[in-house]
């Protein structure tokens, strides 16, 4: 009988101290939940600083924005080797760099031209972001 | 939590993992946390009832949720619990140490010297309780403050083995994992917790 009643007792102390306990959880000030939860915001950023697994080009900004210079230089190169020489001739009267963009517009691809001037434009934004330290988002 | 969000998003497209591997990132930062959000306020509360102080409480927990980020990030989420309470239990044990040898490096120093039983103790505790009233919330109060208290004047192992078990319902072996023992102290431990813990209080509840 005294071994059921303590270890009545018992169990009556572990759920009171439990309740007690969870109680003052729930009564945490608010500017210690916010505490709390800049440090977890905190905690799981600087737990991204430490991964290991980027590729060894990105671990390297320094490089990252070499290269991408060097690719605008080449495609710039490339671009004035090879661009028609309108310099040496006068224009048509009526010709107008318009017709151009409506060729581009009109010819059965445009989607897929466009989409692909909207790609380069996010990789010339990230890159840039990406050499200038910032993690691109 | 639009900060997670564009926590998640940095790490996906600055590690360029495979796509596979991408939504296992982004599952698992979801995972930790969500585990992190559900357990930092009863862990804050458990590190502030054995350090008494709610600043070094918050540095410890920070320190406990940034080690398992960092270290167990990747381990399964079931080990992550009774890891991050290791981890904290560490942490308090680590800066109670550090308090000690404070305290004797202080009493080296000229001045008045304390008396080591009354030093740990808060002047407000003696301070006759004047309230008119004795609502719910303040019987509440008396009541965890006593309880606090015991847990205070138990031997660190079975503080830590009752709050664990008690509080956080950790199970036996997840309780040695934290503690860095056997099941078989986990238990001896907590049942001692508990039978002084009765003898303190057993007949105030």
């Amino acid at each position: 009988m005294s071994e059921e009643n303590s270890g009545l007792q018992r169990t009556l102390l572990e759920e009171r101290s439990r309740e007690l306990f969870q109680d003052s959880v729930e009564r945490i000030d608010m500017r210690t939940r916010s505490r709390l939860t800049r440090a977890r915001h905190a905690a799981l950023e600087a737990a991204l600083d430490a991964r290991p697994a980027r590729a060894w080009f990105m671990r390297m900004p320094v490089l990252t924005s070499a290269a991408g210079v060097a690719a605008a230089m080449v495609l710039g190169l490339s671009l004035w080797v090879h661009a028609p020489a309108v310099h040496h001739g006068a224009p048509p009267a009526d010709a107008s760099n318009f017709e151009d963009l409506d060729i581009v517009a009109s010819s059965d691809n445009s989607q897929d031209n466009v989409e692909m001037l909207q790609d380069d434009l996010d990789f010339y934004a990230w890159a840039e972001k990406t050499a200038g330290g910032e993690p691109a988002a | 939590m639009s900060g997670f969000g564009t926590l998640t998003a940095a790490w996906m497209v600055a590690d360029s993992p495979a796509p596979a591997t991408r939504g296992v990132v982004l599952e698992q930062t979801r995972a930790l946390d969500k585990f992190l959000a559900e357990i930092e306020r009863r862990a804050f509360r458990m590190a502030q009832m054995a350090l008494r102080d709610p600043d070094d409480a918050m540095d410890v927990v920070q320190d406990a949720m940034l080690k398992l980020a960092r270290n167990y990030a990747t381990r399964p989420s079931e080990e992550w619990r009774p890891l991050f309470y290791r981890i904290l239990e560490n942490g308090v044990r680590d800066l109670q140490r550090r308090r000690t040898v404070r305290k004797r490096f202080m009493t080296w120093l000229p001045g008045p010297k304390e008396d080591p039983d009354h030093e740990a103790q808060d002047p407000l505790d003696s301070v006759a309780d004047t309230a008119p009233a004795v609502p719910d919330i303040l019987m509440q109060d008396q009541a965890m403050q006593k309880l606090e208290a015991s847990l205070r004047e138990l031997p660190p192992r079975q503080r830590e083995a009752f709050m664990l078990r008690n509080f956080e319902g950790l199970d036996v072996a997840e309780t040695a994992t934290a503690m860095g023992c056997s099941q078989g102290s986990v238990k001896t431990h907590y049942s001692r917790a508990v039978h002084t813990l009765r003898e303190q209080l057993g007949e105030v509840w």
